[in-house]
């Protein structure tokens, strides 16, 4: 296995997208994967480009609200990102930027949107606030309880399910070899860098490298673990629904300032709702998650979640219910996003949490630049160096 | 009503064919028992009756249907049963001290609790993609027949029938007799098939006479009314531009037709039993069959599975398992000593298991081989909800993935019906791929429901 620059540990959207990145720039890059593509949070979410912030940050105070809010250079440079990506992956993926809209029903939510706004605006984004007819003019079928909207014209959506297949084919094309069923069991500090222990349908084997990244989405605290590192990713369990195609009917992405509500018209016509409603995580045979079996639905989840989008957009009560999924991913305990070299441990990187469907693709370019040592400033606020205390007894000795 | 606050029912029961009656007639009185099925009325897919509104003259004549509808009667009679007809069974999870299903009966959504469950909800028609399958008058032999009984009416004027399972003899029978023509029927194997297979089985085929003498009986009606019986021509394809016209056989020859009817088998209705976390096993000729132990239990507390859903076998089999299931569930429940039970359950299992080597013969007899096609043309479509085709699914398979890969990849089953039509073709091209072929993860809702129903639940 000689000859590899770079390991990347799981092919969801951040590790296709990363090794694509890092192979652009010249780098030998093998992408091990448990599963296969979009076995996790990449093949279940909601394909929502969120770049106004979202309710999650604006639910905790003002304060985390502030410091949430730290994430809008990131949002902004998503919004250049996915401009592109359409003209450099082609139409498979389904990119609509035409416009989102995050409604308030209520004299509170629209006191909340406006605090939202203001410091958006002051972030450089160009939302801004309109009136319940404005969006409904927008959105014509939006409900009349709806009194104000945040509108933002970049916001949209895409297909998740082919961008991780589209970056995978654009790394393949690059040289990436990407190993399904090659699940990383084993981590040690070597003179070359790390040695990965991988488990194969045909038997354990060892790979080494001199940089790791850990692309593991909800499990990469478990791979931090190999590591002897402490990685603060906690995994989360989220519902989806589906109905059946329809007729178009709703433009723009809509979700909501006081409500978990995400609701978008796919492009097959599908309309998807969600917007992080909980779903229970099965126990594995220790006791502790499962994160590689299906989360259990909610039965209060779905009808919450139904019953919100019903209320904001009444036809989609018209509509039949195909379909409802679970998918887990991770957050971070600040809510931001982990990207970045891990201090305790030189040579391997993390990329994991947040809302990387939206944000993923922008991870991963200015990570490889990271990886690739060129000098990258915008990801440090997402470094895990922050959560530094976390392992001032831990980390990768004894090389 | 909430997860610890005692369950509705002691027994409900999701499927009223003959497994399902038989359970509620082996049960002692007293239990409280609901019966759930889609259909308005009982009587399952083989007894699928007419609309009581307009009785129909000559409904199901014949001595095979005899006993099956002297259960029905009974069953019909039970007054320990809270019958539940045009009612769907969407979805049911463990809750307290049972299981709480979610139903839906087309106006609204509500769910019950029972401390036990059956399932008994049957099998179903395997689809087989075939260039021009998804044209209007192309059907299932189980859908025209499904047709006849339930109206007594032919839908098209001639009809051509084509497959590898036997059923399509008495489908296409039916039909006749119903008023309608049937242009020909066409099996995909050979005749030496059944005489060998039969062969093979001696005693089997011996003590079926009377069964096996019925089919050649139809045969040789429908040749006496001038129908061509043809053997070892397989379908190829469905002609015509906007509906059938015509059905192309192997040979090339095509047979003039309105509509096209194909039997190459049943599947078993394993969407409940999967969705529930019931351990499942592959299924012959396709699809996943409930497992089960000598009492119909199933792999979770509490339920139980009888019938077809445990793999294809005939009414027979099925009345046998569910009273074995019935038996159990008074075992379970302390209103029947075990003993009592092995001493009723012995006739019955000596039923299932002559009914079984039938099942077995069939299975044998009627095998599909190994469908869909391969080499079928690029544009042929396999999942008619999202149009994904033959060629879509080949460039999927060619990276190498499973059946959610797949899915994924290309939305092949990621319609209406769930993948109801398309998961076992699937996995049968992922035969040779794929060393561990999984389905797709089941999902709520096991039908398509209506949002505003699901909301206006009480
Ligand atoms: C229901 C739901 C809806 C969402 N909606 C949105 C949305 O609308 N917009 C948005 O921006 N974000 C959304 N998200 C979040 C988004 O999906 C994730 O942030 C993103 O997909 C994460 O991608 P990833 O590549 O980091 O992780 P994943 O896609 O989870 O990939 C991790 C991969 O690592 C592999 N792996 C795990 N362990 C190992 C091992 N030991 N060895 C090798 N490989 C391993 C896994 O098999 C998996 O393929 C949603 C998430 C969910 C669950
Ligand atoms: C289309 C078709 C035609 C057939 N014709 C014949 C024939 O002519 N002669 C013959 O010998 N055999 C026939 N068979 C086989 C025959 O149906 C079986 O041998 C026998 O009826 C099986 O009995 P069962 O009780 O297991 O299931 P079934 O008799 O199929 O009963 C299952 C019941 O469950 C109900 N159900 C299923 N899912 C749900 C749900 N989610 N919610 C609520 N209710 C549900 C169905 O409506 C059905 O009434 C046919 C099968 C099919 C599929």
């Amino acid at each position: 296995m000689d000859g590899v620059d770079v390991l990347v540990i799981g092919a969801g959207l951040v590790g296709c997208a990363a090794a694509c990145r890092l192979a652009q720039a010249g780098a030998r890059v093998e992408i091990l994967e448990a599963a296969r593509p979009n076995a996790g949070a990449s093949g279940a979410n909601a394909g929502s480009l969120h770049f106004q912030l979202e309710r999650r940050f604006l639910e905790n105070g003002e304060a985390l609200a502030d410091q949430a809010a730290s994430i809008l250079g990131l949002n902004l440079l998503a919004i250049e990102e996915w401009r592109g990506l359409a003209d450099e992956l082609g139409p498979d993926i389904r990119v609509h930027m035409r416009g989102g809209l995050m409604v308030a029903e209520t004299a509170d939510e629209v006191a909340i949107l406006e605090r939202k706004v203001a410091r958006e605006v002051q972030g450089g984004l160009a939302s801004r606030m309109i009136d319940g007819d404005a969006a409904r003019a927008l959105a014509p079928g939006l409900s009349e309880t709806v009194v104000a909207a945040s509108h933002l014209e970049a916001e949209g959506h895409a297909d998740p399910k082919a961008l991780t297949l589209a970056f995978a084919a654009a790394a393949a094309a690059r040289g990436v070899r990407l190993r399904q069923r090659c699940r990383v069991v084993a981590a040690r500090p070597v003179r070359s860098g790390y040695r990965l222990t991988v488990e194969t349908p045909d038997g354990p084997e060892d790979l080494t490298a001199p940089k790791i990244l850990i692309a593991a989405g909800a499990w990469s605290a478990r791979i931090g673990e190999l590591f002897n590192l402490h990685l603060p990713l906690y995994p989360v369990a989220l519902l989806m629904s589906a109905t059946e195609r329809t007729a178009p009917l709703l433009d723009p992405l809509i979700q909501h300032v006081g409500q978990r509500l995400s609701m978008k018209q796919a492009q097959a016509g599908n309309v998807l709702i969600g917007g992080g409603w909980p779903s229970r995580m099965r126990l594995d045979a220790a006791g502790r998650f499962d994160l590689d079996r299906p989360a259990e639905m909610l039965a209060s989840s779905l009808r919450g979640n139904l019953a919100v989008a019903a209320r904001v957009f009444p036809r989609v009560a018209e509509l039949n219910l195909i379909r409802s999924w679970t998918g887990i991913t991770a957050i971070t305990a600040d809510q931001l996003p982990l990207v970045g070299a891990i201090p305790q441990a030189p040579g391997v990187y993390v990329a994991a949490g947040g809302s990387a469907f939206t944000l993923g693709p922008t991870f991963a370019r200015l990570l490889a630049r990271r990886i690739l040592d060129e000098p990258e400033e915008r990801l440090e606020i997402f470094s895990p160096a922050r959560f530094g205390h976390l392992n001032s007894f831990m980390g990768a000795a004894d090389a | 009503m909430n997860d610890d606050a005692r369950p509705d029912y002691d027994l409900a029961v999701v499927g009223a064919g003959p497994a399902g009656q038989a359970a509620c007639l082996a049960l002692p009185d007293g239990p409280r028992i609901v019966v759930i099925d889609e259909q308005l009325r009982p009587g399952g897919q083989i007894l699928r009756q007419p609309p009581r509104a307009f009785s129909v003259r000559g409904w199901l004549e014949g001595a095979e249907y005899r006993r099956l509808k002297a259960r029905l009667a009974a069953f019909e009679s039970l007054e320990s049963v809270e019958w539940l007809g045009g009612c769907s069974v969407l979805g049911a999870r463990e809750a307290g001290e049972g299981w709480r299903l979610a139903l839906s009966d087309g106006g609204g959504v509500r769910e019950v609790t029972a401390r036990r469950i059956l399932i008994a909800t049957g099998c179903y028609d395997m689809a087989v993609p075939l260039p021009g399958w998804t044209l209007p008058g192309a059907m299932s032999a189980g859908g025209v027949q499904a047709f006849v009984k339930s109206q007594m009416l032919a839908p098209g004027h001639r009809i051509a029938f084509a497959g590898s399972h036997p059923l399509q003899l008495l489908a296409a029978d039916q039909l006749r007799k119903a008023g309608g023509t049937v242009a020909a029927v066409a099996f995909s194997q050979p005749f030496r098939r059944f005489v060998l297979k039969a062969l093979g089985r001696p005693w089997t085929a011996l003590t079926n006479l009377p069964r096996l003498m019925s089919v050649l009986l139809m045969g040789w009606r429908l040749r006496a009314a001038g129908v061509p019986i043809h053997f070892g021509r397989a379908p190829t394809a469905v002609e015509g531009r906007d509906r059938v016209q015509g059905l192309r056989l192997e040979d090339g020859a095509v047979v003039a037709c309105d509509a096209a009817a194909f039997c190459f088998g049943f599947l078993p209705q394993s969407d409940l039993p999967r969705a529930m976390g019931l351990a499942v096993r592959p299924a012959r000729p396709g699809g996943w069959k409930a497992c089960h132990d000598a009492w119909m239990r199933a792999s979770r507390p509490g339920a139980y599975v009888a019938g077809e859903t445990t793999g294809v076998k005939g009414a027979d089999a099925a009345a046998a398992e569910g009273a074995l299931a019935g038996l159990a569930v008074a075992v379970d429940m302390g209103v029947l000593p075990l003993r009592e039970a092995v001493r009723r359950a012995a006739p019955v299992r000596r039923a299932r298991a002559r009914a079984l080597r039938f099942a077995a013969l069939l299975e044998a007899v009627a095998d599909p081989g190994p469908l869909p096609d391969r080499d079928l043309p690029a544009d042929t479509i396999v999942c008619r909800c999202e149009d994904v085709t033959m060629g879509d699914l080949r460039a999927a398979l060619a990276i190498g993935a499973d059946a959610g890969g797949v899915k994924l990849a290309t939305r092949c089953g990621m319609g209406v019906c769930q993948g109801r039509n398309c998961e076992h073709g699937l996995l049968a091209l992922l035969g040779g791929v794929s060393t561990e072929p999984h389905g797709f993860t089941p999902r709520f809702p096991a039908r398509p429901i209506r949002i505003g129903d699901l909301l206006a639940e009480d």
